[in-house]
């Protein structure tokens, strides 16, 4: 006997939104740059609920592994090599109008988006959903509809692997 | 659907469909938290006995049971009663939530990962990238506890850590890919199902070579233990650990060691698949301990490498046999010569 999920859409929609926003402002109003690393990795994984969400799991699993396992390492290692030393007191930085302002030019861009959608929305030509592809079905829709694209993404990627290796072959 | 209640006579039999139910057997019980905790309570008694017979000590012998079979209960008991000690001026939030996030991020693999062909939490489409995925959250824990300690040692530690395993992560991820590309699915389930015949240890040798070394190097074992090396960082990035935040940390590190070793049985090793005297998880835990061993052993065995060894392993050696591989294992698929056993 299998026990249902009784909770609706819009209620998981509500949550993960909230959390991605919370997460998202507290990454840029944080004091302590590591609290603002975490919880720009907590808004990372809201994203990813929000994919699932909209039926994409393969690219949710994803932007946890880049995003998440890649990128926030990236910013925690710089954090941590560049900034101040371990334990030293946080230094204030800046005015804190200024992280206000930026709130605040957010919030009306979203607000206008917002109400832009809602008098253009039931005006648009409604087009029918493409359907939910399967990891499976997704490599032939990006060699047979998409090849261009992906052969310059291949290439691109393949540039920066060998850069990489490069860089890390130089000899001293 | 199971209806909710409505009179108290009702309550009862509620309960019990809960308790009966399958989700709540594979979450709870089987492949869920009461197997976890125990495999991995199991698994420290194991390493302790398995290292002290290979050099010739006796191990745990004292805390009860056949050979002090209940030493990690005791270490458990010891270890809670013991007291917390916070560094001078660490950051107490963080210091104090890793170790949960880790147990999390350790324990969330298993929702995916199929010890039978019906044990199993969620039978994911995409469950091998869903196990990388959580994975790959990790270093960036250890990094942001190792911060929060506050202390040298453990801040070098996280970084040898962080650098570590990004290094291996990469090699591991591709090695894998030949398995999908031989199972034709990202289900780890399905991938098992593909090796009914055949294990892929036989047609993709070479990246279970490529993966065993990347997962060596993704647990801090020996000789890649250089996160936690005893005589230059005291223990690595858990020195300022005491009491039950470092039974947490052990618990998370033992975790995610029988979960790379289960890893390793699905990818590589069959799987559930064995002669049918035994049920199907017991064949997959027959086979993740032999795994689990064979990590553990060089431990007793073998000196660690250098920082620069490590990484120049990784990034130049791995990565370029990972890649070769891919088209090594591309070849044969189209060669047929696998067509024998319906690959």
């Amino acid at each position: 006997m299998e026990i249902a999920l009784a909770v609706p859409p819009d209620a998981v929609f509500i949550v993960l939104t909230t959390i991605t926003l919370l997460a998202a402002i507290l990454a840029l109003q944080a004091k302590e740059l590591i609290y603002g690393a975490i919880a720009l990795g907590i808004s990372f994984i809201g994203i990813a609920g929000l994919f699932i969400l909209l039926d994409a799991p393969y690219l949710a699993m994803l932007q946890i592994a880049i995003y998440v396992g890649a990128v926030v390492v990236l910013i925690l290692f710089t954090i941590m090599l560049v900034r101040r030393e371990v334990g030293e007191e946080v230094v204030e930085r800046g005015e804190r109008g200024e992280g206000a302002a930026g709130l605040w030019i957010a919030g009306l861009l979203a607000v206008s988006i917002a109400g832009l959608a809602a008098l253009a929305g039931p005006n648009l030509a409604s087009t029918p959903p493409a359907g939910v592809l399967s990891v499976s079905e997704l490599g032939p829709v990006l060699v047979t509809d998409y090849p261009v694209p992906l052969v310059i993404l291949a290439l691109l990627l393949s540039a920066a692997l060998l850069g990489a290796l490069m860089l890390a072959k130089v000899e001293r | 659907m199971v209806n909710v209640p409505t009179t108290p006579a009702d309550i009862l039999p509620f309960i019990i469909s809960i308790i009966t139910s399958h989700t709540f057997i594979t979450l709870v019980i089987f492949p869920g938290m009461i197997h976890l905790m125990l495999a991995s309570a199991f698994l420290t008694w194991y390493e302790r006995k398995l290292l002290a017979r290979i050099q010739l000590r006796i191990g745990p012998l004292y805390a009860g049971g056949p050979g002090g079979i209940l030493q990690p209960v005791a270490d458990g008991v010891k270890l809670i009663f013991k007291e917390v000690i916070i560094p001078y001026k660490a950051d107490r939030t963080l210091f104090t939530w890793i170790p949960l996030v880790l147990i999390f991020l350790g324990t969330l693999p298993f929702a995916v990962i199929p010890f039978g062909m019906n044990w199993v939490i969620a039978n994911l489409d995409v469950g091998l990238v869903f196990v990388f995925a959580t994975t790959s959250v990790f270093p960036s824990m250890i990094i942001i506890f190792a911060w929060a300690s506050n202390s040298k040692y453990p801040f070098i530690g996280g970084l040898r850590s962080l650098f570590q395993q990004v290094a291996y992560e990469i090699p591991m991820w591709i090695s894998a890919l030949s398995v999908v590309m031989l199972a034709g699915s990202l289900n780890l389930v399905d991938i098992v199902k593909a090796q009914s015949k055949i294990w892929f240890i036989i047609p993709a040798f070479l990246s279970f070579i490529v993966f065993f070394i990347c997962i060596m190097a993704e647990l801090e074992r020996l000789p890649f233990d250089l996160p936690e090396a005893e005589p230059e960082l005291v223990a690595g990035w858990y020195t300022e650990a005491s009491g039950a935040i470092f039974m947490a940390l052990f618990l998370a590190l033992y975790l995610k060691l029988y979960m790379m070793s289960t890893l390793t049985t699905v990818l590589f090793l069959g799987g559930w698949w064995g002669p049918s005297f035994l049920p199907q998880p017991v064949w997959t835990i027959i086979k993740t301990m032999a795994v689990a061993t064979a990590i553990i052993i060089p431990r007793a065995i073998y000196p660690r490498i250098r920082v620069d060894m490590l990484i120049k392993i990784g990034w130049t050696r791995l990565l370029i046999i990972a890649l070769a591989n891919v088209f090594i294992t591309l070849l044969v698929i189209n060669s047929g010569v696998l067509s024998a056993w319906g690959l």
